[in-house]
């Protein structure tokens, strides 16, 4: 009983994951109650069974504790070990879903993280791998984790119903993070893209990109969107095509949009052009929002900071998301810290909404597992 | 808040009051002013212009700061749903001591069972078609207008002088 003291107790299945990541990384075991208690499929899905178990490939010592109904879980954290594994993800969701917590675990392994992954790379509803290699891994770069291994492929693009997808994705390890001051994003001088197709013709992609491009060569000139068409073995199990846009500004910033087809059997089909014309405004949305970390990476961001070295962190977010602000308060149960929080009212400028302006001192979370060599 | 009247009176009065007030910043003003003798009342009360209405601007900026921030603040962290381990209300409505009412899932327990996701929606996308909307992102990009001090055609030509 003496663990089950400060262990920390949720109800409901939202957030999953932000849980046993923190859960993870302060050390406190979590409970988490009444998982879908109410619906007519009570429990934990597959998928997040699948994240369960990813956990615990990754660690060393993990205590995982279901009931027989799956409503309720208990984690009681390992150490986290990393070295080279494999996973098969589950297809109800993404590998985006499985990546963003591997994100903020990697870098504290105690060797160094290599992973391949297999599901469905690109979906409705998580971020695409694509786009989490254009925002998230530059991102990292900023706290200081970066060297030849740090790496994400993908192998094979998979999309629904059938995934078959494969990415391979390797991370090195840090003893401490740096703190970071992103205040200024700069200016947007480039904003690039991929239009990706499988198993449809390639001629989609094109039909895409020219559709992105008139709306966004409004705004800038310097606009490069690569078509993909991957063949064969490495088209996955389904037909789909999709798009994803990253702006670049002159400060390092990245910020992104995607879109993706309905997949077969889900509704009418989608026209790559209206497909095209859509994201292209998504971005723009984005922009919009503005800050120096995209609307999906504030959460990653903020966690970085939280484990950054004893000193000021500093980042402008755009309006923060419900999955940052529920991220916030749960930062503040695991590691008892609060951000200054400071509204930046947009003015005159023309330069999209209002802006937030975090900031923390990090705990200086140092990752004591790492080998010393 | 200080009428005008007052502040003006004060400004008026300045000599006196600045040598009964020994903060730095006010002797190197006086130092300098003694330079030039015949013009100092006006000397004075333009070099302590920004004096004026300071509890106004600080009472301002209070303001502000009250609307905004702690809003926010207390949004994230004033509102924390702390998980009970007692059933709580479930066990009190029952009818004929067998059947329990099932509580339809408030907006709480919506949330707690929702999907698992971190991007972040466009709920109300605006019309990019509108030029007034697409006017409002348009310094977000280099080929928008830049700030004073960062114009490189402004810098440039500062330089030639």
């Amino acid at each position: 009983m003496a663990t089950q003291a400060h262990s920390l107790s949720y109800a409901g299945c939202n957030f999953l994951r932000q849980r046993l990541v923190l859960s993870t990384l302060s050390g406190r075991p979590v409970k988490i109650r009444k998982i879908r208690a109410r619906d007519d499929n009570p429990g934990l899905r597959d998928f997040e069974a699948s994240f369960i178990r990813l956990l615990d490939k990754i660690t060393n010592g993990s205590r995982i504790e279901i009931n027989q109904t799956g409503t309720t879980l208990y984690y009681q954290p390992g150490l986290l070990y990393g070295g080279s594994v494999e996973h098969d993800c589950s297809i109800l969701r993404g590998i985006g879903y499985y990546l963003e917590s591997l994100l903020c675990l990697a870098p504290f392994m105690k060797h160094p993280l290599r992973i391949v992954l297999r599901g469905v790379t690109n979906d409705q509803v998580d971020p695409s791998v694509d786009v989490l290699k254009a925002t998230a891994l530059p991102l990292l770069k900023q706290f200081g984790i970066d060297g030849e291994s740090f790496e994400l492929k993908i192998v094979r693009r998979g999309m629904l119903p059938g995934g078959g997808g494969e990415v391979f994705f390797s991370c090195p390890v840090r003893k401490v993070l740096k703190p970071i001051q992103l205040t200024d994003p700069g200016k947007i001088k480039r904003i690039r893209g991929m239009a990706y197709s499988v198993r449809v013709s390639p001629q989609m992609a094109n039909r895409i990109v020219d559709s992105a491009r008139s709306i966004l060569n409004k705004f800038i000139p310097d606009i490069y969107i690569y078509t993909d068409h991957m063949k064969g073995v490495n088209s996955g199990r389904s037909p789909g095509f999709g798009l994803w846009l990253v702006a670049e500004t002159t400060n390092g910033t990245f910020l992104s949009a995607e879109l993706v087809s309905n997949h077969q059997g889900q509704g009418a089909a989608v026209l790559p052009e209206d497909l095209g014309r859509n994201c292209a405004k998504l971005l723009l949305e984005e922009i919009h929002r503005g800050g120096c970390v995209d609307s999906t990476n504030q959460s990653l961001a903020l966690l970085l900071m939280t484990l950054g070295q004893q000193d000021v962190s500093k980042v402008l977010l755009g309006p923060l998301s419900p999955y940052t602000i529920e991220f916030l308060r749960h930062l503040k149960s695991f590691f008892q810290i609060m951000f200054k929080i400071e509204t930046k009212p947009c003015g005159e400028e023309l330069k999209g909404g209002d802006k937030v302006l975090m900031t923390c001192v990090g705990i200086g979370f140092s990752n004591l597992s790492k080998t010393l060599k | 808040f200080p009428e005008p009247s007052q502040v003006v009176s004060s400004q008026k009065l300045g000599s006196e009051n600045l040598i009964d007030e020994t903060s730095d910043i006010e002797d190197l003003l006086r130092e300098e002013d003694y330079k030039e003798e015949n013009d100092y009342s006006t000397e004075t009360s333009g070099a302590l212009k920004w004096k004026e209405d300071l509890s106004r601007k600080a009472a301002e900026a209070f303001l502000r700061q009250q609307q905004t921030t702690p809003n926010l603040r207390k949004l994230i962290y004033g509102t924390v749903t702390e998980d009970n381990e007692e059933e709580d209300g479930d066990t009190k409505e029952e009818l004929g001591g067998l059947f329990r009412v099932s509580q339809s899932a408030s907006e709480c327990k919506h949330k707690a069972d929702s999907l698992d996701c971190s991007r972040f929606h466009v709920e109300v996308p605006h019309d990019w078609d509108l030029e007034e909307v697409m006017n409002s992102i348009r310094d977000c990009f280099v080929t928008g207008k830049w700030e004073e001090d960062k114009d490189a055609a402004k810098i440039l030509a500062e330089d030639e002088e």
